[in-house]
């Protein structure tokens, strides 16, 4: 991964796209951190999920943002994340490739701190995109 | 302009903050949360690299909140409307890192009630605040979470 200063990154700048597949494995992982006992539900069972009239078993919101965040905390080691706002528009399915990409839509000091902006989204194969959001990152200055 | 006129909840629990919890933040559960999730940023998942950041060690993830907050734990609002619920979108806020060995202790307030009509019909929102506050009372994170409910159209 490569370092990533303030003065390379501009006004417009994409920021991935990168490509990501979730399996019910990462899923029951995930939950399994959170401290959730491995039972059925509509983000482990496709069979739980078409009870409640969805398609198939779907990614939890929280691993959603946890996921769309690494498209900035993975951009390069020297990102800081301060601030990711997200909205949950569509319900993101196991095992379909989901793509995550962003663009650069503010670049400022603000208190002595180089901080930038962006927007971020998560869409699926047809282009539909399930997760929108903004967020606030700060790269170091090659000059301090 | 939102309001909650017309949606049926317990609103004496609105603006009222409720403890949710102090939870002990081990490195394990920090390493394993960044390995749970495909993390690859040194400074949430490599020891021996985050040692050399700004940081000294590794630090949370920015969405590691998330494992200390989780709708069924907070106040049931009562709110009758619907007959499924989502998850409907999440501001973090990262206000200082969390670091192993932190003891974080969890607020949430009901901040807000409301309802929107879109395509799908009438929804409504309920929206949590979630303040995350460290063993020398300095707040790590804030956290909005915001749930939905709907009429999926399905015959009852």
């Amino acid at each position: 991964m490569s370092e990533l200063y303030f003065e390379d990154v501009d006004f417009g700048d994409d920021i991935g796209p990168i490509e990501r597949v979730i399996d019910v494995e990462q899923v029951r992982r995930f939950l399994s951190v959170r401290g959730e006992t491995p039972v059925d539900s509509r983000f482990t069972s496709d069979e739980y999920a078409q009870a409640e009239g969805l398609a198939g078993a779907i990614v939890p919101g929280a691993m959603n943002i946890t996921i769309l965040s690494q498209l900035l905390t993975g951009w390069a080691d020297t990102v800081r994340l301060k601030k990711l706002d997200v909205v949950f528009r569509g319900m993101v399915p196991h095992n379909k490739p989901i793509t995550l990409s962003g663009i650069v839509t503010d670049k400022d000091i603000v208190d002595g701190e180089p901080r930038l902006e962006c927007d971020v989204f998560m869409q699926n194969e047809e282009g539909t995109r399930m997760v929108i959001g903004n967020a606030i990152f700060t790269l170091p200055q090659r000059e301090g | 302009m939102t309001t909650d006129a017309g949606i049926d909840y317990d609103r004496s629990i609105l603006g009222k903050e409720f403890p949710i919890g102090t939870f002990e933040v081990s490195r394990e559960m920090i390493l394993e949360f960044s390995q749970a999730t495909g993390e690859t940023n040194p400074i949430y998942s490599d020891e021996a690299r985050a040692a050399e950041s700004e940081y000294g060690d590794i630090i949370a993830l920015p969405t590691f909140c998330n494992l200390f907050v989780n709708g069924g734990e907070k106040p049931d609002i009562k709110l009758e409307y619907g007959d499924t619920g989502f998850f409907a979108g999440q501001a973090i806020e990262i206000v200082a890192p969390i670091r192993p060995g932190d003891t974080v202790e969890v607020t949430s307030r009901l901040k807000q009630v409301y309802s929107k009509t879109g395509r799908s019909g009438k929804m409504v929102f309920a929206v949590w605040e979630t303040r995350f506050d460290n063993q020398d009372g300095e707040t790590v994170a804030r956290v909005d979470e915001s749930y939905v409910r709907r009429n999926s159209g399905r015959a009852s």
